[in-house]
């Protein structure tokens, strides 16, 4: 009966992807194939619904979407945690393979760490994912601790 | 940053980092009715680009709510009055000022504005959901953005 109650605890501490995983209902098809990811980032685009107070609406929302040097599927928001502008994967040609953003030029590494000495202070959100007969779902974007 | 509460909390704290603003300038009319439909679509195109170069470069630029006057008017009066919001703009520390139009009448009315002028031509009425539309705004977006940065 421990090993029963304990089971899904360690799953919860060893991935916190299966969890999402397991409420699926979250995550969105964002009509992207597994196989179409590479280690370039990637833009895609897609839309959620969202009831807000007084309106109901459709948002856009963005990723930068790739596979790290393991293979594990990685997607960034595009909002600058400086002040909220979208940031470019290479939006500079003075900072190849960073992600670029164009208001304070605020930098990150490839995996979304900011960049010390440029305006922001934490890295850029990760999306929630999991992956379902080859395509990608995400979810909500998560925030990560400073670098 | 738009002009709504919770953006204007932020601004406050980092009014240093924004220097821009964008004023949607906007005309309405209900009488012309063979031109409602393309008028208020114009209306609906301006928007659109407004709140996507805002989101753009939303920590550096603020999004004044738009300009309205009516189809027709003087524009030698109304670019006065669109200088007092200039003026007033630039008590504050924002030192680019963007004018976003659809209505080319204001080409000619450039000079008298104390602010850079951004017309943009329409579009062809059609669905602004569908894909080819969005594809066209959002290359177009790109380029309004790359010209603003061009000014810092």
């Amino acid at each position: 009966m421990a090993a029963g109650l304990l089971a899904p605890m360690i799953r919860f501490a060893i991935d916190p992807v299966l969890q999402s995983q397991e409420k699926s209902g979250d995550l969105v098809n964002v009509n992207l194939s597994v196989d179409d990811i590479t280690d370039t980032p990637q833009r895609v685009d897609w839309e959620v619904q969202q009831v807000d107070g007084w309106y109901e609406s459709n948002i856009n929302r963005t990723a930068w979407v790739y596979k790290d040097e393991n293979g594990e599927i990685v997607a960034l928001s595009p909002i600058c945690t400086h002040l909220g502008c979208f940031v470019s994967w290479e939006g500079s040609e003075d900072y190849p393979n960073e992600f670029y953003c164009p208001c304070h030029d605020g930098r990150y590494y490839k995996d979304g760490t900011n960049v010390p000495g440029t305006p922001p202070l934490r890295p850029l959100d990760v999306y929630e994912h999991a992956v379902e007969n080859g395509m990608l779902y995400l979810g909500e974007p998560k925030p990560r601790e400073g670098a | 940053m738009k002009w709504l509460r919770k953006d204007l909390e932020k601004y406050v704290q980092a009014k240093e980092y924004v220097d821009t603003v964008i004023i949607p300038v906007q005309m309405f009319q209900v009488v012309d009715e063979n031109q409602l439909e393309k008028d208020s679509f114009d209306s609906e195109v301006l928007a659109i680009f407004a709140n996507e170069i805002e989101k753009e470069l939303s920590g550096r630029v603020m999004l004044a709510p738009a300009y309205t006057y009516v189809k027709g008017a003087d524009l030698g009066r109304e670019a006065e009055r669109l200088n007092e919001w200039i003026k007033h703009l630039k008590q504050q520390p924002f030192k680019h000022i963007f004018v976003l139009t659809l209505d080319m009448q204001w080409k000619k009315s450039e000079a008298s504005l104390d602010a850079n002028l951004l017309w943009l031509p329409g579009l062809k009425p059609t669905n602004l959901q569908s894909q080819e539309a969005v594809q066209v705004i959002r290359g177009q977006i790109e380029q309004i953005s790359e010209l603003i940065r061009s000014y810092w």
